[in-house]
């Protein structure tokens, strides 16, 4: 089997040191564009850690994108002195909590009463949202919470207030969070859900935990969800009930797919595209949502491996470790 | 010792009644053999005994402990493994993979968030072991799905034994092969059994004869008849019911 390792970790390094220099040489509405790519990469992959890996269809993802994002806005908008990271890290543990709840009741169902059931409550949290005005501020959202004085890291501050100081502070969350991901995937709890995924009656008779493995899985994917929400948060420094409605549910489904599904960085891939497309064909007319329809079914019908597809096999086995030992 | 009772098991499907107090004494380390005619319920009893279905009245006890009712991997972490009449593997995973997936599993590492898979060179020992066993080695990286016929019934009783049970149940694992492979299969049984207790539904009475100390007939959800091989070619109920002329 050959070894691509070396290989794998220059190109890696290349990337990251790519993804920090950026900013010198991207225009301001650029960068946002790559804050923004870069929180959606996570959610999209905290999607596909539900889709991809476990063969889990959910229509309600953004249960979690939300929770983080309302919880990081109110936590910072009425806890005097609340840290700026501990709010994105509560974030993540509100959503991870989410998940746990509302998974506890949708891994026990199958096919498409899972798919319904998180659907539903999806449309719960999104209704109470909407209607618990006194907290969410409903329609109008929660805005101005994000903390004035530059982030203290002890050896350097970081100006989150600037453009490129919130770019790099996503940046770091997010890269963080994505190492901790691909590192998960490659764990024997990593190859459970695989198993589960290809023969599940088979896993459970080798003494595979199926509905406490998919629940595990909901968890930690709802908790990756929720701190992109939260970095979401902090970018628009406003929150409202678009965070956490149907159409957040299916945008993060859209660029999974949109990428690809198959493979860990399909939807960062995805990611890139959705923001970039979405961007240029919104210039060019109002009915841009029509021309992402088509474009969804057409993907769905004779392209569902996704732009990840189309990268060669040769250059893709750099990415994906090889099967076997 | 004993180390499974069956305790007038009855089990029907929304009406259709399959099976009428089955009772069954299995001792440890003992090869048991389950025969009888197509649709008599041989393979109903072991998913009752497995926990793919709760039976509609009886017990099912292993190891002196009712486990009734529990759930497949329940009792396969308990000890007791099977393999399927119609191949059930991971079909789009190596043959590697299948084996490492029992062995992850039988090592309690199935929740194993930190360890870095590749480098637990334990698990890859046991699994390359279990695959020398079943004489899968040298195909180790060829997709299970994509196996001859034979093939993947050895890899159907790899996946059985990779969880190191005490007790094995094999349902039917020579249908659909050839005379020779079927001698092979009856070679690969009696290794991989050794030193545990076996109980193998089997159409093939070649197969039945050769491996089983103890044989029980059933018959339209009922045991017809129970004991040593002899006593079962002998009995002229079986006979009449079952093995008829083919073993005159």
């Amino acid at each position: 089997m050959r070894n691509s390792t070396p290989l794998r970790i220059v190109i890696g390094i290349a990337v990251i040191v790519l993804l920090l220099f950026a900013p010198r040489v991207l225009t301001i509405v650029q960068i946002r564009m790559a804050n923004e790519i870069a929180y959606f990469a996570l959610f999209a992959v905290s999607y596909n850690f539900l889709f991809g890996y476990a063969g889990l269809l959910s229509f309600g993802h953004a249960s979690y994108f939300g929770l983080g994002a309302y919880t990081t806005a109110l936590s910072l908008k009425h806890v005097a002195g609340m840290p700026l990271l501990a709010s994105i890290a509560l974030g993540g543990l509100v959503g991870a909590a989410g998940g746990a709840i509302i998974g506890f009741f949708c891994v026990r169902r199958k096919g498409a009463y899972f798919a319904l059931l998180t659907l539903a409550f999806n449309q719960f949290l999104w209704a109470t949202a909407w209607k618990w005005h006194k907290v969410t501020g409903g329609e109008d959202g929660i805005g101005k919470f994000v903390p004035k004085s530059p982030l203290n890291l002890g050896i350097a501050t970081l100006d989150h207030n600037q453009v490129e100081g919130m770019y790099y502070l996503t940046l770091t969350v997010v890269l963080l969070c994505l190492a901790a991901g691909w590192y998960l995937t490659k764990t024997p709890f990593g190859n459970t859900i695989k198993a589960i995924k290809v023969n599940e009656e088979r896993a459970d008779f080798l003494g595979y935990q199926v509905n406490r493995s998919k629940l595990l899985i909901f968890t930690i994917a709802a908790f990756f969800a929720a701190i992109a929400g939260s970095l979401f948060a902090l970018f628009q420094d406003f929150v409202a009930t678009s965070s956490i409605d149907l159409g957040m549910s299916t945008q993060v489904l859209f660029m999974a797919f949109l990428g690809g599904t198959g493979s860990f960085f399909g939807p960062i891939l995805g990611a890139v595209i959705y923001v970039y497309f979405t961007d240029w064909v919104s210039s060019l007319t109002n009915r841009w949502e029509f021309i992402l329809g088509v474009l969804f079914i057409l993907l769905v019908l004779y392209f569902h491996r996704g732009f990840i597809g189309l990268i060669p096999t040769k250059v893709k086995a750099i990415f994906v470790t090889q099967k076997g030992s | 010792m004993v180390i499974m009772e069956l305790r007038d098991l009855h089990k029907d499907f929304s009406g259709l009644k399959v099976l009428f107090g089955i009772n069954l004494l299995l001792q440890k380390g003992e090869k048991h053999a389950i025969i009888g005619p197509n649709g008599a319920g041989k393979s109903t009893i072991f998913n009752l005994i497995t926990g793919k279905y709760t039976p509609s009245q009886g017990k099912v006890f292993f190891k002196g402990k009712d486990i009734t009712g529990y759930l497949p991997n329940e009792i396969t972490r308990m000890g007791l493994a099977r393999s399927f009449q119609i191949t059930n593997i991971f079909r789009t995973m190596t043959v590697f993979e299948n084996v490492r997936n029992a062995v992850l599993s039988k090592n309690n590492a199935r929740l194993d968030v930190f360890s870095r898979l590749s480098k637990m060179n334990g698990i890859v020992e046991e699994t390359e072991r279990i695959l020398s066993q079943i004489d899968l080695l040298e195909r180790k990286n060829e997709m299970a799905g994509e196996l001859a016929h034979g093939h993947q019934r050895a890899m159907e009783i790899g996946l059985t034994i990779a969880t190191d049970p005490e007790l094995i149940l094999l349902d039917e694992p020579t249908a659909g092969m050839s005379t020779e492979e079927t001698k092979e299969a009856i070679k690969l049984i009696e290794r991989v059994s050794t030193g545990r207790t076996l109980v193998i539904v089997e159409h093939d009475m070649e197969v039945v004869f050769s491996l089983a100390h103890r044989i029980t007939v059933i018959y339209y959800g009922q045991v017809l008849a129970s004991g040593p091989p002899e006593e079962i070619r002998n009995d002229q109920r079986v006979k009449d019911a079952y093995l008829g002329e083919e073993k005159e």
